[in-house]
């Protein structure tokens, strides 16, 4: 177990250095820079401007002194755009807000999407099996840029609700609509997902011999049939992180939440080197340490599994 | 009438009909088209999205405005006088800078079905080879590509897109050829445990030993059988790419203004959404549910027709 999760972060390394160095590369070597514009610098001051950011050095030279701060003294550099921030303090910012409503937004998909799976499957083909089948159908059509509008012309210009955007130092009315908006298509995967492991554990032999012993369904549902029909969920939780890292940078920009995703477009228009490589390891590694930890909970919980790793 | 029913039973007419539906149902193409057509909702979906494609090629034949031509007349009184219209001939009404919105949703809808249709097939195409290379001659190349593979859907795909996109010009073919990068592993690991499974049978053994080659087995002898595969992934794909395009476009690194897709529409429609005027999202997001519906089902009934567990 131990050994497997030093593979894995083994693994970590040289990926999160490849993806470096080909965003470096390939941003630098598309045409312009963070201080191009209409009004072109004089070359005298440009060329200051450069050597104050360490850009006039080749290119090599300036990736390697870009890795060697942030192994050395964890610093991602400054920001180009934005003067007197570094993109710690971005990072610093941001970072928090997204982690936010993106926790919020997993606890939406589970405690939600958890449950309706349970009900549709034990009422196979019943109402909630239906609502649930057109949940999945409608999560399909209505990807999170289409709901979102629609969720703000509902609850905030229809009713008024729910405050429209903005962050508010987190209160709960500024989370709800960027949690459900995130949430709403991995819930219904997960709905879908459970219901069909559900359904499948359910018609297996050791849950006839658990109803031929006279046991309550209860127990039968909770104690017995629960954990293994969990596993499959458990495991498509890797993958929903990382989308719903995607869909973070949406809700950021609509939102205007004010986290990290606004940042990473802002810093795409304006050239902005350092904060587009500093978020971009950033979504990196932490799409890497879910997918790990859902892997080592996934061992821990399946003897199989656990055996398989050693 | 019994009668009559009993001598067209017994017609030489008659009998030639259903042998030769006898004979043509052999196929499994034919079976499938056949499973499909009884699928009324996958129909009547293929019938929606003819009508949405014949909307994009010819829809501007019944605009009175071009999509970049701005309406002096409404621009400052959108809210009043830039709602959808017969009189000034904007039917759909004018976006925020007083530009048709019929003109320029059917500009979306193009742009969004090309992207779909042209970066959809060719990324599962492209997915789907090295897919069968991989399953196929296993090994060092397997091991490689299913690295690679895992690494990729560890990496959220819009961080490339958006330093792509921003860097790089945001041009339509920027756009399919991003996708294409970003959609590598489209149907990859679903073809490649197929050509696992067929390569051991004996018609690849039986092309062996008449000594064609590797190349030849793969495309020639293992690519029609996996068709079905490539097919059904290649309807899940194209909407999912459309979204892909709308997604990136809603944030602002799509394509190009004055050009437009329903992404970008989208965004606009939304971003004016609080001055109360609502056909500018309502119009670019009927369409985009429309083809995303019709998309969905027709997904649907290819997988029903083809998948040879149902038979």
């Amino acid at each position: 177990m131990l050994n497997y999760t030093l593979r894995r972060l083994l693994m970590v390394i040289p990926t999160l250095l490849i993806l470096v160095i080909f965003a470096f590369y390939l941003m630098r070597l598309a045409p312009g820079g963070p201080f191009t514009s209409e009004r072109p610098l004089p070359p005298a001051v440009m060329a200051n401007v450069l050597e104050r950011y360490g850009m006039d050095e080749p290119l090599y030279v300036q990736l390697w002194t870009y890795i060697k701060n942030i192994i050395c003294c964890f610093d991602f550099g400054p920001s180009f755009a934005q003067k007197d921030r570094t993109v710690n303090d971005v990072i610093a910012q941001g970072f928090p807000v997204t982690l936010t409503y993106g926790f919020w937004s997993a606890v939406f998909v589970l405690m939600l999407g958890v449950p309706l799976g349970i009900i549709a499957a034990l009422r196979h083909n019943g109402f909630w099996d239906y609502t649930m089948t057109g949940l999945a159908i409608f999560s399909q059509i209505f990807p999170n840029f289409v709901l979102a509008p629609l969720l703000v012309l509902l609850f905030t210009l229809s009713w008024g609700l729910l405050p429209g955007g903005g962050w508010n130092g987190g209160q709960w009315q500024y989370i709800v609509m960027p949690a459900i908006a995130l949430g709403t298509s991995y819930m219904a995967s997960v709905a879908r997902l459970t219901r069909g492991s559900m359904l499948e554990v359910l018609g297996s032999p050791y849950i006839r011999t658990a109803r031929a012993k006279g046991l309550p369904e209860r127990t039968i549902i909770l104690r017995h049939a629960l954990k293994p029909a969990l596993l499959p969920t458990l495991t498509y939780m890797g993958p929903v992180f990382v989308y719903m890292i995607t869909g973070s940078v949406f809700v950021d920009v609509f939102f205007s939440t004010g986290g990290i995703g606004q940042d990473f477009i802002d810093g795409a228009y304006s050239r902005d080197y350092s904060i587009l490589l500093g978020l971009a390891i950033l979504y990196a590694v932490l799409t890497f340490a879910l997918t790990l930890a859902v892997d080592l909970l996934y061992a821990w919980i399946d003897p199989k599994v656990r055996a398989g790793l050693s | 009438m019994i009668g009559a029913v009993k001598r067209r039973l017994n017609s030489a007419a008659f009998a030639d009909e259903r042998a030769g539906e006898m004979v043509a149902s052999r196929s499994f193409w034919a079976d499938a088209g056949r499973r499909f057509l009884r699928n009324r909702m996958a129909v009547f979906s293929v019938g929606m999205l003819s009508v949405l494609i014949l909307f994009a090629i010819v829809g501007n034949l019944f605009s009175r405005w071009s999509f970049e031509e701005i309406d002096w007349n409404v621009l400052g009184r959108i809210k009043e006088d830039g709602g959808p219209s017969l009189e000034n001939g904007h039917w759909f009404g004018v976006d925020e800078l007083g530009r048709d919105l019929y003109a320029r949703v059917v500009q979306g809808t193009r742009t969004s079905l090309l992207v779909g249709f042209i970066a959809g097939p060719v990324s599962v195409l492209l997915g789907a080879t090295l897919g069968a290379l991989a399953g196929y001659y296993g090994g060092r190349f397997d091991r490689t590509v299913l690295g690679a593979y895992t690494i990729w859907l560890a990496i959220p795909y819009i961080i490339f897109f958006v330093v792509w996109q921003a860097f790089f010009g945001r041009s339509m073919s920027q756009m399919i050829l991003v996708i294409i990068l970003v959609n590598w592993t489209a149907g990859l690991l679903l073809v490649r445990g197929q050509v696992m499974m067929l390569k051991n049978r004996e018609f690849v053994d039986a092309a062996r030993m008449l000594g064609m080659s590797d190349f030849a087995i793969i495309f020639r002898h293992l690519a029609p059988n996996v068709l079905w595969v490539v097919v059904i992934y290649t309807s899940l794909v194209i909407p999912e790419v459309i979204m892909m395009e709308s997604l990136v476009s809603f944030l602002g690194v799509g394509i190009q203004e004055p050009n437009t897709s329903l992404g970008a529409l989208l965004s606009e429609g939304a971003s004016t959404m609080t001055f109360g005027t609502l056909w500018q999202l309502g119009f670019p997001a009927a369409v985009f549910v429309l083809a995303q519906v019709s998309l969905f089902y027709i997904g649907d009934g290819l997988r029903d027709a083809l998948d040879p567990k149902e038979r």
